[in-house]
């Protein structure tokens, strides 16, 4: 029953059951009710039909004369009504179709049982009683021998048939007439269980599109109401636990702005001693010009980590804004490459001007992070390649190391994520990526790492609307 | 959906009258008899019947009648005295053979009596009817006799 004809819906489903299991219930009923009453009626037709012949019979035997000629048979015959034969030894007298319809099974019950015996069966697409009976000699003490009479009558019953015919009729009728009674029933049962099941379903789905403050009204006191309230428990327990892990997720983000804002002054300080520091540098020892030189490379690298802690703040906070201008993008990556000093260690394959709206100081970030982390963590050559395609600009940038294993791809752009975690102290700060991410999204665009296929060396490649609104 | 099908089939068909094969009914009919059997005494005086070749069984006031027209010339004797009248009716009942005999209760010995309520009730049983059956002899003039349900010796 799992076809196509078998309805998905719980109201179908429910209310086919129940018309099937209704209606079954009818028609068995009904159709019992008319078996029995049928079968009732052919065993009194064949008990009248029966007792009416022996009667017939009865009547004339004793005016008959045995043993018997042709014309006593012609009486007896007549006396028994239409279709009916009497044969005694080789003489029989015949009317109608009885002659025809009589089975020798029957001629032999009734040769050797001495009793009446009756037969149904159908001649001429009617149904028929066949009645065969001996007629029996008497002795005055009461003991029976066979006369070698017999009679056979052949009765009609078309009438009994049609009056079952009717019965079952009738029958069917009544069954039908509950088929409207059930549907009636079974729409009211589903929609006393499917209303709240609907309005449950719609609280859900509500809870899903993340309107936490989606209830239902438990009605009654059955299964579905407690449903209902535990349901309602959930969302209550679930939007909780949401607002706490909102607060603990904005007192974290407050943390980290507060604390990078608070490094900036003394740093701005640091920056200035280290400057003058490294200034002098070239007087000193060689033990100290190394320190010297540790503790400026550090100074700047920890500038570095709070400008960049800054930065994700303000993308936490949704306070980073877009400055578009028209820029070339094969421009902006060249001049990148060149300010940083990179212009001989990376292949730029340009097909000339990419024009497009973008904000000039984040695509700078974002190709910068990541021709870096390819130049720190890849081989060479490390190959930027510039293209437009459509309404989209990307920037490809691969190189020849090992590539990215299969089990660090889903975390690149995870903040302080270490592909290697024995190699802590690495100069780039670990947001680099997650930076650059964060950027291209807010241009509409995206980043996608991966390795290049067919040689070796991983591939990342952004990409770029040529027209970001300003967000 | 196949069998849903046959089933309703099968359940519109069941309605009908089927064939059935040979079944047992009831007891057949009898009252066919070469001749009447006729109650007579022998020299003892105990009751003999006497089969008459009358090619039919016959009535029980046939028999009856019959009867009170005497043995002939068989050896037996009857109790009976002769009559010119032997035209007898007979008014049967659920019980009781009712036969009323153109006789007076002179007329008969109670050996008589059972001679007639004998032969009725041969040939009532012969006739298919039922061998409790009981008989009531009513002579032509009122006596208490008549009243009398009678049932035959050899007959019980």
């Amino acid at each position: 029953m799992s076809g196509p004809l078998w309805p998905r819906g719980l109201r179908s489903r429910l209310l086919v059951a129940f018309v099937v299991v209704t209606v079954l219930g009818a028609v068995v009923a009904a159709w019992s009710g008319a078996g029995t009453a049928g079968a009732a009626l052919v065993a009194s037709s064949e008990q009248r039909l029966t007792e009416a012949l022996t009667g017939q019979i009865g009547a004339v035997t004793p005016g008959l004369a045995y043993p018997p000629d042709q014309g006593a048979l012609e009486r007896l015959r007549s006396a028994a009504g239409a279709n009916t034969l009497v044969t005694y030894g080789s003489l029989r007298s015949a009317d109608g179709v009885a002659a025809d319809l009589v089975p020798d099974s029957l001629r032999t019950a009734v040769r050797t049982g001495n009793r009446m015996v009756t037969q149904r069966t159908t001649g001429g697409g009617e149904p028929w009683l066949l009645i065969g009976t001996p007629v029996m000699i008497t002795a005055p003490d009461g003991a029976r021998t066979p006369s070698g009479i017999e009679v056979y009558a052949a009765r009609d019953l078309a009438g009994v048939e049609r009056e079952i015919a009717g019965m079952a009729r009738s029958a069917v009728v009544t069954a039908a007439l509950t088929l409207p009674l059930a549907v009636l029933l079974a729409l009211l049962a589903a929609g006393s269980v499917l209303r709240p099941v609907r309005d449950l379903r719609d609280t859900a789905r509500r809870l899903a599109a993340g309107d936490l403050g989606a209830r239902s009204n438990p009605r009654g006191a059955d299964e579905l109401a407690d449903l209902t309230a535990t349901v309602n428990e959930m969302a209550g327990s679930l939007q909780e636990s949401m607002a706490a892990l909102r607060r603990m997720q904005a007192d974290a983000r407050r943390f980290a702005a507060d604390v990078s804002h608070e490094l900036r002054t003394p740093l701005s300080t640091l920056t200035a001693v280290v400057e003058v520091l490294s200034m002098s540098a070239d007087g000193m020892e060689p033990d100290a010009r190394e320190s010297a030189q540790l503790a400026i490379t550090e100074t700047r690298r920890l500038v570095t980590l709070v400008e960049e802690l800054m930065e994700v703040s303000r993308f936490d906070a949704g306070t980073a804004r877009l400055r578009v201008e028209d820029l070339d993008v094969a421009g902006a990556v060249r001049d990148c490459l060149r300010a940083r000093g990179w212009s001989h260690r990376v292949e730029l394959v340009a097909p000339g001007a990419v024009p497009a709206r973008l904000d000039r100081r984040r695509v700078d970030v974002v190709v910068a992070n990541l021709v870096g982390n390819a130049l720190r963590h890849g081989e060479p050559p490390v190959r930027v390649v510039v293209a437009a395609s459509g309404g989209e600009v990307l920037v490809e940038v691969t190189d020849s190391g090992p590539g990215l294993p299969e089990h660090v791809l889903p975390h690149v752009f995870d903040r302080f994520y270490k592909a290697d975690a024995a190699r802590t102290r690495t100069p780039d700060s670990g947001l680099g990526l997650a930076l650059a991410l964060e950027n291209a999204r807010l241009h509409g665009g995206d980043v996608e790492a991966g390795n290049r296929t067919g040689a070796r060396g991983a591939r990342f490649v952004l990409r770029l609307p040529r027209e970001s609104g300003d967000r | 959906m196949k069998r849903t099908w046959s089933l309703a089939l099968l359940l519109l068909a069941a309605c009908g009258i089927e064939p059935s094969a040979v079944e047992d009914s009831s007891e057949a009919p009898t009252g066919v008899a070469p001749g009447v059997t006729l109650y007579f005494l022998d020299e003892w005086g105990e009751l003999r019947p006497q089969l008459r070749e009358t090619g039919r069984l016959g009535t029980i006031a046939e028999a009856v009648g019959l009867l009170l027209t005497g043995a002939g010339h068989s050896g037996l004797r009857t109790e009976i005295a002769p009559s010119s009248v032997t035209r007898v009716v007979v008014t049967t009942t659920p019980e009781v053979v009712e036969l009323a005999v153109p006789l007076t209760a002179g007329d008969v010995t109670p050996r008589g009596i059972d001679q007639i309520v004998c032969t009725a009730l041969g040939v009532h049983v012969q006739s298919g009817g039922a061998r409790t059956m009981k008989a009531q002899v009513r002579f032509v003039q009122p006596t208490p006799v008549s009243d009398v349900v009678r049932t035959c010796p050899l007959i019980r």
